[in-house]
C-alpha cells in the first residue's frame, strides 16, 4: 500500500494531523497508523479567544475517522521500522506502507517510578486502560499512595471518594505544574468540600486484548466518580506530603499489616497502602528501528523538531508529546506536553507538510507565539496565558492579584509595566483582554492596581 | 491632569438643553475647540458620577472619565467643530468609546491617531433578513443555532471561507469583500447594502507587518472561530413604518439575523504597530497631547499615511469576516428551511462599522470641507439624499445598527439631516458601561495567599475596590436609554426594535 501522507498513532495529535491532512488535500490518500481500535478526535470546540480553545475528546471507532473523511485509511497495526532510503515503514502484521510524507505522532509513555514490586500493586495513569484498571483496584483498597503533581494528579485527589489517600508532591504546593502557590491555597478550599456524586458511568468502548492505548482527554474524569472500598468518606481523608518523593517501596510481607506494601518517602516516612498510583508525566514513546538516517533526539527522548515541525530527515514529520520543538521560540510561548498543543501542533504539521507538497511558503500558526492552556481543575475553569508562572522571567517581575475566596483567582505577570503572562481561575470573563495585553505588550503601569479593581469593568475599554 | 473640586469642574459643564451638554474650552488644558456630550436625565446622572468619582482624593490617575477623555480629544491638532461624546460615551484607550472627532485634511497640523479608531478595527454590525416568522424559526432554534457556525464549507468557491494562506490574506486585505464575492460567498447587492461597498480602496497590504498577518490568519482547526457573535432576533416594534418598509421589514415577528465582528487580533496588531510607529512620530514633528495614549501623527506625514493604508486593510479584513458569516447564516437557514436563500429573501439590509477613520465632505461654518472623522464605538448615520448612501435608502436616510450586549435589544435607526449638523453624520453604536461597575459583592482577603507567595522572592501587589459607593447605581448603559436619547436629540430617527431568540457565539 501506497499514500502521499502516512500518519503513525491514534492520539490527539495523529488524529487532528489526518483530519487536517483530509481536508488541505482532499485528492490525495492519507493512512493512519493506530495500535488502538479507538482514536481520539476532538469535540465541541469553542474558541475562548483567538488563541484559547476549549475543547472536548471523545474516544472513536477508528474506522469513524475514515466514514467522515473519505480519503483517509485506518489501520490497526504497530510500526516496527521505517526505512528511509526507499520511503516505506513496515508494521508487526508485516504490513508495507510507502510514503511521500511520513508523520510520527506516537505520544508519550508514563514516567514510572522504579520499584521493585509486582506490577499489579504500581500503576501509571496516561491512558484510558490504566484509568479502568485505576477504577478497578481502587473499589478494593482503603488506602492509597498518588504521586505527581499534574494535572492528572489533581484531578484524581478531587475526584476520588472513600479511600484515604496519601499525596506525594516534590514540590512546596499542589498542582505545581500549573498554578502557583497562591492558587494552590485557593484550590486547597475546594478539597475540603465534597462534590455531589453520580452513578459512574461507563468510560468508553470495550476493546479487545492490551495495547497501548491512546492518552487521556482534557476531561477523562468528567463522568468519573472514583470510589474506594470504606464505606463512607472519612472527614480528612487526603494527606499531603509536600516536598517528598518515593524513595523504597517494599511488600510488607507481615501479616499483622493491613495492607500488603508499604512506600518509604525521601523524608523518611514509611506509608503502609494497597496501592501505589504514579501520575508523574511523560516521555516520549517510540518504539522502532529507523534504517537508512538517524532521527535527531532530545535529552529526554523526544524527536527533535524545527519551526515547521520537520525532523531531521526532511521528508519526515513529528507531532504532539513524542517530538521536542527546536526553534528560537516566541516571547510568550514555551513548548509543554499538553492536549492543548498536541492538537495546535497536529493541525500545523499537517499544513506544514501540505506547503512542502505544494512548493508553497507558510506562516508559522500564531498558537505558536502564545502559550495558552484552558483546563479545569478542582471545579474551577482554569486558564493559563504567556508566562503564567514567570516562566523565563527568573525573580525580574512582579505579581497582581485578585481573589475571591471560593469564586475568582486572578494573577497578572507584569515586567516592565507590561503584561507577561495571566493565571484566570473562575468566570473571569478577562482571557480575551489579557490575550490582548500580553501580545499588543500595552504599557499597563498608568492604571496601576486599577486594571484590576473589581469595580471597574474593562473589558471592552482595550478594544 | 488638572486637579480640581468636583464643584469646580461643573463650572466648564453647560447643559444646553434636555439632551446634550457642552464642555468649555479650559476643562483640560489645550483645548482647540469645545467638547459635547449627549445624555438624557438618567445617563446624564451616571456620566456625573463617573466625573465626582474621580474627583475624590486619591482618585487621580488609572482610569480617565469618558468626559475628560472627550475634552482631551477636543486640545488634538487639527480638530474641527466638537468633540462628541455620544449617549453610550464610556472610557477606552485614548479615545473614549462613542467619541467622534473630525480633522481637517486641508490643514497639515492635523493629526490621525489609532487611539481614535480602536483597536477592534472595523468592528461593526450588519443584518440579514428573512421571509420568516418566529412561530417558524421558534421550534428549531436550537438546531438552526448550532448549525450556524459548526461546519467548514468544503469544495464552495476555490479556497477556504476565510483566507487560509499568505497569499490569500493578501488578497482578501486589498480586495475587502471583492475577495468573498470573486470566492463566491456573498451576492453582488450584498455590497451596495454596505458602507464604502464593503472595500475600502486605499488598503495597502504591504504595510502591514508579518506578525498581523499571522495573528490574522485563521487559528488552524478553529477556521476563524472566536470571531463569531450573531444572533437570530424577531422585530418587536416598528415605529418608523415607512422606512421600515423600504428596508423589506414588514410586520412584528418577521425574522432577522444579526451579526457583530470585526477584525479582532489582525486589527490589534495594525493599532499596535501604528502606536509605536506613532509615539516616534510626535517626538519628530513635536505633536503634544494630554495623554500618552493619544499617541498619533499628522495626517499626510508616512506614519499617518502607512496607518490610513493598513487600517483600511484591516477594515476590508472585517468584512470579509463578516461576509463569511453572511455566507454559514444563508447555509444554515437553507438547509434547515430546505429552500435556498434566495427564496428566503435573506438579503443583507445593512452593514456598519463602528471602529473606524474616513475621509468626507461636510459643512463646517457654512464652508464645504474635507475631513478625516474618526468614529470609535459611532455609527455613521448619513441623511436622506446623500450621495453615499444606496438608492434604496434615498428617501429614508441610513439605516444604522445598534447592537445590544448579547441578550438584549437591538435597534435599526435612520440618519438624519439635524444630526449631519450637529454630529457630522455620527450617531451611537450601542449600550456603554459607567466607569465603576461593581459585578459582585466581593470578599477579597489576601492573607493566606500572600504568606504562600511570599516565599518566591517576587513583589506582589493587590488589587482592591477603592470606592465606597454611598448608593450602588444602575451604571450600565441601558441600550434603550442609549437610542433614546439620540432620537430625542435628533442626531438619529428610531425604525425598528428587534429582539434576540437565540445568540451564538463562535
Amino acid at each position: 500500500m501506497s499514500a502521499t501522507f502516512v500518519v503513525i498513532g491514534g492520539g490527539i495529535a495523529g488524529v487532528s494531523c489526518s483530519e487536517m491532512l483530509s481536508f488541505l488535500e482532499p485528492n490525495h490518500r492519507i493512512i493512519l497508523v493506530s495500535e488502538s481500535s479507538l482514536i481520539k478526535t476532538v469535540t465541541n470546540i469553542q474558541a475562548l479567544t483567538k488563541t484559547i480553545t476549549n475543547f472536548d475528546v471523545v474516544e472513536k471507532e477508528a474506522q469513524s475517522l475514515a466514514h467522515t473523511h473519505p480519503n483517509v485509511t485506518v489501520i490497526l497495526d504497530s510500526v516496527t521500522k521505517i526505512n528511509t532510503i526507499d520511503n516505506i515503514i513496515e508494521t508487526k502484521s508485516s504490513n508495507i506502507l510507502k510514503y511521500k510524507y511520513l508523520c510520527i505522532c506516537t505520544g508519550g509513555r508514563p514516567k514510572l517510578i522504579t520499584h521493585r514490586l509486582p506490577s499489579k500493586y504500581i500503576l501509571g495513569i496516561r491512558d484510558t486502560d490504566s484509568v479502568e484498571d485505576f477504577v478497578e483496584k481502587l473499589s478494593d483498597s482503603t488506602k492509597i499512595v498518588l504521586v505527581g503533581n499534574g494535572g492528572i494528579a489533581s484531578e484524581i485527589i478531587y475526584k476520588i471518594r472513600n479511600v484515604e489517600v496519601h499525596w506525594i508532591i516534590k514540590d512546596k504546593h499542589i498542582t505545581a505544574t500549573f498554578v502557583d502557590p497562591g492558587a494552590a491555597t485557593f484550590f486547597q478550599e475546594s478539597l475540603n468540600q465534597t462534590t455531589s456524586s453520580s452513578t459512574a458511568k461507563q468510560m468508553r468502548y470495550k476493546e479487545d486484548g492490551p495495547k497501548s492505548g491512546a492518552a487521556l482527554g482534557p476531561d477523562w474524569y468528567k463522568n468519573l466518580e472514583i470510589y474506594g472500598a470504606l464505606s463512607k468518606s472519612l472527614p480528612d481523608n487526603i494527606k499531603i506530603h509536600y516536598e517528598s518523593e518515593i524513595a523504597d517501596t517494599s511488600l510488607c510481607g507481615d501479616s499483622s499489616s493491613l495492607h500488603p506494601i508499604k512506600a518509604t518517602l525521601s523524608n523518611g516516612v514509611v506509608i503502609d497502602c494497597d496501592l501505589i498510583v504514579s501520575a508523574t508525566g511523560v516521555l516520549p514513546h517510540h518504539q522502532f528501528n529507523i534504517e537508512g538516517a538517524n532521527l535527531n533526539l532530545s535529552k529526554d527522548g523526544g524527536i527533535v523538531v524545527n519551526q515547521f515541525l520537520q525532523t531531521s530527515i526532511e521528508n519526515i514529520y513529528a507531532a504532539g508529546d513524542v517530538c521536542s520543538p527546536n526553534w528560537p521560540y516566541a516571547t510568550h510561548w514555551f513548548p509543554m506536553r499538553l492536549w492543548t498543543q498536541a492538537r495546535q501542533m497536529g493541525c500545523y504539521v499537517a499544513k506544514s507538510m501540505c506547503a512542502n507538497f505544494n512548493k508553497e511558503e507558510i506562516l508559522q500558526d500564531f498558537c505558536f507565539e502564545i502559550f495558552t492552556h484552558s483546563t479545569k481543575l478542582f471545579g474551577y475553569k482554569v486558564i493559563l496565558l504567556g508566562l503564567y508562572n514567570g516562566q523565563k522571567l527568573g525573580q525580574d517581575y512582579e505579581m497582581l492579584l485578585r481573589m475571591t475566596k471560593g469564586h475568582e483567582y486572578i494573577k497578572f505577570v507584569i515586567q516592565n509595566g507590561k503584561l507577561q503572562g495571566a493565571i484566570l481561575i473562575g468566570e473571569t470573563d478577562l482571557e480575551e483582554m489579557c490575550e490582548n495585553l500580553i501580545l499588543n505588550q500595552i504599557d499597563i503601569s498608568p492604571y496601576g492596581t486599577d486594571i484590576l479593581n473589581p469595580d471597574i469593568d474593562i473589558e471592552d475599554y482595550f478594544d | 491632569m488638572v486637579v480640581r473640586s468636583y464643584n469646580d469642574e461643573l463650572k466648564y459643564l453647560e447643559k444646553i438643553n434636555n439632551y446634550c451638554w457642552r464642555i468649555k474650552i479650559g476643562f483640560q488644558p489645550n483645548m482647540k475647540v469645545e467638547g459635547c456630550f449627549y445624555v438624557n436625565a438618567a445617563l446624564e446622572k451616571l456620566m456625573l458620577e463617573e466625573l465626582r468619582n474621580a474627583c475624590r482624593p486619591g482618585m487621580t490617575g488609572g482610569f480617565l472619565p469618558g468626559v475628560k477623555q472627550i475634552a482631551n480629544v477636543a486640545a488634538l491638532p487639527g480638530i474641527v467643530g466638537r468633540s462628541i461624546g455620544l449617549p453610550d460615551v464610556h472610557s477606552g484607550y485614548g479615545f473614549a468609546i462613542g467619541n467622534m472627532a473630525a480633522f481637517d485634511v486641508n490643514d497639515p497640523q492635523s493629526i490621525v491617531s489609532p487611539g481614535g479608531v480602536g483597536f477592534d478595527i472595523n468592528c461593526g454590525v450588519r443584518l440579514l433578513r428573512t421571509n420568516l416568522w418566529e412561530k417558524d424559526v421558534l421550534p428549531v432554534k436550537e438546531q438552526l443555532a448550532q448549525s450556524l457556525f459548526d461546519h467548514i464549507p468544503v469544495g464552495v468557491g476555490s479556497k477556504g471561507i476565510i483566507p487560509m494562506n499568505a497569499r490569500d490574506l493578501d488578497e482578501a486585505l486589498e480586495m475587502g469583500m471583492d475577495w468573498s464575492l470573486r470566492e463566491g460567498y456573498v451576492w453582488a447587492e450584498d455590497k451596495e447594502h454596505c458602507e464604502e461597498y464593503g472595500r475600502m480602496l486605499n488598503a495597502d497590504p504591504a504595510t502591514v507587518s508579518m506578525r498581523a498577518k499571522k495573528r490574522g490568519l485563521p487559528q488552524l482547526g478553529t477556521l476563524g472561530a472566536g470571531n463569531h457573535y450573531a444572533e437570530i432576533q424577531v422585530v418587536d416594534e416598528i415605529y418608523d413604518k415607512w422606512a421600515a418598509c423600504k428596508m423589506g421589514i414588514e410586520e412584528k415577528g418577521q425574522v432577522c439575523v444579526m451579526i457583530h465582528s470585526g477584525s479582532r487580533g489582525f486589527g490589534h496588531q495594525v493599532a499596535t504597530d501604528a502606536l509605536v510607529q506613532m509615539e516616534k512620530a510626535m517626538k519628530r514633528y513635536n505633536i503634544e497631547t494630554n495623554d500618552r495614549q493619544l499617541a498619533c501623527s499628522h495626517i499626510n506625514s508616512e506614519e499617518g499615511q502607512n496607518y490610513l493604508k493598513s487600517m483600511a486593510a484591516a477594515a476590508n479584513f472585517a468584512w470579509v469576516n463578516r461576509s463569511s458569516m453572511t455566507f454559514l447564516s444563508r447555509q444554515a437557514f437553507a438547509k434547515q428551511f430546505n429552500m435556498s436563500p434566495d427564496d428566503l429573501d435573506m438579503h443583507v439590509i445593512y452593514d456598519v462599522s463602528h471602529n473606524i477613520a474616513k475621509i468626507e465632505e461636510h459643512l463646517v461654518d457654512g464652508k464645504p470641507k474635507t475631513l478625516l472623522v474618526h468614529r470609535k464605538g459611532s455609527t455613521r448615520a448619513f441623511p436622506p439624499g446623500h450621495p453615499l448612501i444606496p438608492v434604496d435608502y434615498q428617501l429614508t436616510g441610513q439605516p444604522v445598527l445598534i447592537g445590544g450586549t448579547m441578550g438584549t435589544c437591538s435597534y435599526v435607526l435612520t440618519g438624519t439631516e439635524s444630526g449631519m449638523e450637529q454630529t457630522f453624520g455620527s450617531t451611537c453604536h450601542g449600550a456603554g458601561r459607567a466607569l465603576s461597575r461593581a459585578k459582585s459583592r466581593r470578599n477579597l482577603n489576601y492573607t493566606d495567599v500572600l504568606r504562600k507567595l511570599d516565599d518566591m522572592g517576587i513583589s506582589i501587589r493587590v488589587a482592591s475596590p477603592k470606592l465606597v459607593m454611598e448608593e450602588a447605581p444602575e451604571s450600565y448603559k441601558n441600550v434603550t436609554d442609549v437610542v433614546n436619547t439620540c432620537h430625542a436629540a435628533g442626531i438619529s430617527n428610531k425604525c425598528i426594535k428587534l429582539r434576540p431568540i437565540a445568540v451564538i457565539k463562535g
